[in-house]
């Protein structure tokens, strides 16, 4: 499939029609999603309805929008008019969304096809998409081993060729990691820089919208395409929005890559190896190289498990039955009610909810969740210190590559390492890319990540943007 | 930080969830290992730390169990009916 750019040229200037290139992906899809599992629907008559307007629009002589005819996935958490977003959860599984998130009504402003529903772990908890109700997705690089997740459907539809472009959402790495495990690129823009407005909330202070294509420059043009302030979505950001294609530059002269001081350290032979090469690469493209100390990072995941679990466990209250939710109605009194209401939740999300709510017991408050926040100011300051000497900051993107689904399914914690560089990003509120450099000696991806602070995606898009041309 | 089964059941209950017995063996065990790693905060100091995004009351859980005798009764009180040490309602479903 072409890249997103390739297919906005193509049919603004009538080589291929909008139906014709939504024919292929729908294609693709049937063909793969089989084995893949990356989509759990397909909005098939949808979109090829949409694709006829666009075309319909061409042949009146409008002019298209800056993504004509671009198929795109949506994760499953993402609310689209009248059709279901279940957050891939038993207890979502009749909902139908009834009005359309701001994302989605800025793609279909700029004439892009929304072509279905992707798979990912349940409510967003999770980096490998084995808890999904509809099952696990299989990473397209090797179907034995997991996509990453939560994103996971999103990235293996990319990484596929089901789609050029997909929108995941990041909450602790939920966009890089299975960009990183998939070998697409994946962007998680600052906090506030895309509307949460109609993405259903895991946890609010960290949850934001990410884009995964297969070039960087795609995912540029979609950050562009929806990004902004939403008045609907008080912590979005009232900041113009560049063109942030047109910021590219050849090579990366003048530019201060910063190299935090330890961030190598336990990591296998074959991302470290990675991670030399890519500093090298970014040397030889005229950036200069600076160590920097971010001593509080490493604090950073056990952080990112107190306060998210806390944030997810006031935002999942409302599935009790009576506001959303599965609804149990053979129970015989109030509390009955609830707690076979919010049955369905399936395993992971049961134990972040009692993590959740256990550190927010007026016992453990101040141990737990007032020095997790604490801790996490101090890990802003680190980064916003580090960002007075450098432009961007270079790290893995995890610190494996793809294992094996079921693996460490005994041993939750060797997962919830797998966010350790990307909850970083989620808890310092920084914008985050995840660009593919390689693969390991198994053969599978390894994604580097670049940091950069709020409201400056450009420097992190032009430094992968370098970096992905210098392969 | 030592997490007992039993705290995991009441977090449960005051997360209106219901855990078997075997969840919560499984629970206690996985949140005592990360629990533990939560607890490598402690190490580091944050007494000049100013919150700039917290209010503390709005994050306390709202149905944390009321402590003090003397205010569980007052609060009893404000309803007609009292039953089990706590209020009676009508039914609302």
């Amino acid at each position: 499939m072409m890249t997103a750019l390739e297919i906005v040229k193509a049919v603004s200037s009538g080589e291929q029609t909008a139906e014709q290139i939504t024919r292929q992906s729908l294609a693709k899809i049937a063909e793969l999603n089989p084995a893949i599992n990356a989509f759990v629907e397909v909005f098939e008559t949808d979109a090829l309805a949409r694709a006829q307007e666009i075309d319909a629009k061409r042949a009146r002589g409008e002019k298209l929008g800056a993504l004509a005819g671009v198929p795109v996935a949506i994760k499953d958490n993402i609310l689209y008019k009248g059709h279901k977003a279940t957050c891939c959860s038993k207890m979502l599984e009749n909902y139908v969304a009834s009005y359309t998130s701001t994302v989605v009504e800025k793609l279909l402003a700029a004439d892009a096809v929304i072509i279905g529903r992707a798979n990912m772990d349940e409510f967003a908890m999770g980096s490998t998409n084995q808890t999904s109700v509809y099952g696990p997705v299989k990473n397209p690089a090797n179907l034995e081993c997991v996509p990453g997740g939560s994103s996971g459907g999103s990235a293996a539809a990319v990484a596929a060729g089901m789609v050029p472009v997909a929108l995941g959402t990041d909450t602790g790495g939920s966009v890089r990691q299975p960009a990183g495990f998939c070998g697409v690129v994946g962007i998680k823009p600052g906090y506030g820089r895309i509307s949460r407005y109609g993405v259903i909330s895991f946890a609010s202070s960290a949850d934001q919208v990410g884009v995964l294509s297969r070039t960087v420059a795609d995912s540029a043009k979609v950050l562009e395409v929806i990004a902004g302030k939403d008045v609907h979505d008080s912590t979005s950001l009232d900041a113009p929005v560049p063109a942030y294609d047109q910021l590219f530059t050849e090579g990366l002269k003048g530019v201060k890559v910063g190299l935090p001081k330890g961030f190598l350290d336990g990591l296998g032979q074959d991302i470290k190896d990675k991670m030399h090469q890519a500093a090298e690469h970014l040397k030889a493209l005229g950036a200069e190289l600076v160590e920097v100390d971010v001593p509080y990072a490493k604090y950073a995941a056990p952080c990112y498990y107190i306060i998210t679990s806390a944030e997810a466990s006031s935002n999942l209250g409302r599935y009790d039955g009576i506001r959303y939710g599965y609804a149990d109605n053979e129970a015989k009194d109030l509390n009955a009610y609830y707690e076979g209401s919010r049955a369905p939740f399936g395993l992971e999300v049961k134990k972040r909810l009692i993590i959740g709510t256990y550190a927010l017991t007026s016992e453990r408050y101040e141990e737990c969740f007032l020095k997790a926040m604490k801790v996490r100011e101090l890990i802003r300051d680190d980064f916003k210190k580090a960002f007075e000497k450098v432009d961007v900051l270079l790290t893995p993107t995890s610190p494996t590559t793809a294992f094996k689904l079921g693996q460490h399914s005994e041993d939750p914690l060797a997962l919830y390492l797998a966010d350790l560089y990307t909850c970083q990003g989620n808890i310092g509120g920084l914008a985050g890319i995840s660009v593919p450099f390689g693969k390991d000696a198994k053969g599978l991806p390894i994604g580097v990540q670049f940091y950069g602070p709020i409201l400056k995606e450009e420097k992190i898009l032009n430094a992968a943007y370098n970096l992905e041309k210098s392969i | 930080m030592e997490i007992t089964k039993k705290d995991v059941e009441l977090a449960a209950k005051l997360a209106k969830m219901q855990v078997s017995d075997r969840e919560a063996a499984i629970y206690q065990e996985q949140l005592e290992a990360l629990f533990k790693w939560v607890a490598e905060l402690a190490a580091v100091n944050t007494d000049s730390v100013r919150l700039t995004n917290v209010n503390h009351c709005a994050h306390m859980r709202p149905d944390v169990a009321v402590s003090n005798p003397a205010l569980a009764a007052e609060l009893r009180g404000a309803f007609d009916q009292e039953q089990d040490q706590c209020a009676k309602v009508k039914k609302v479903l």
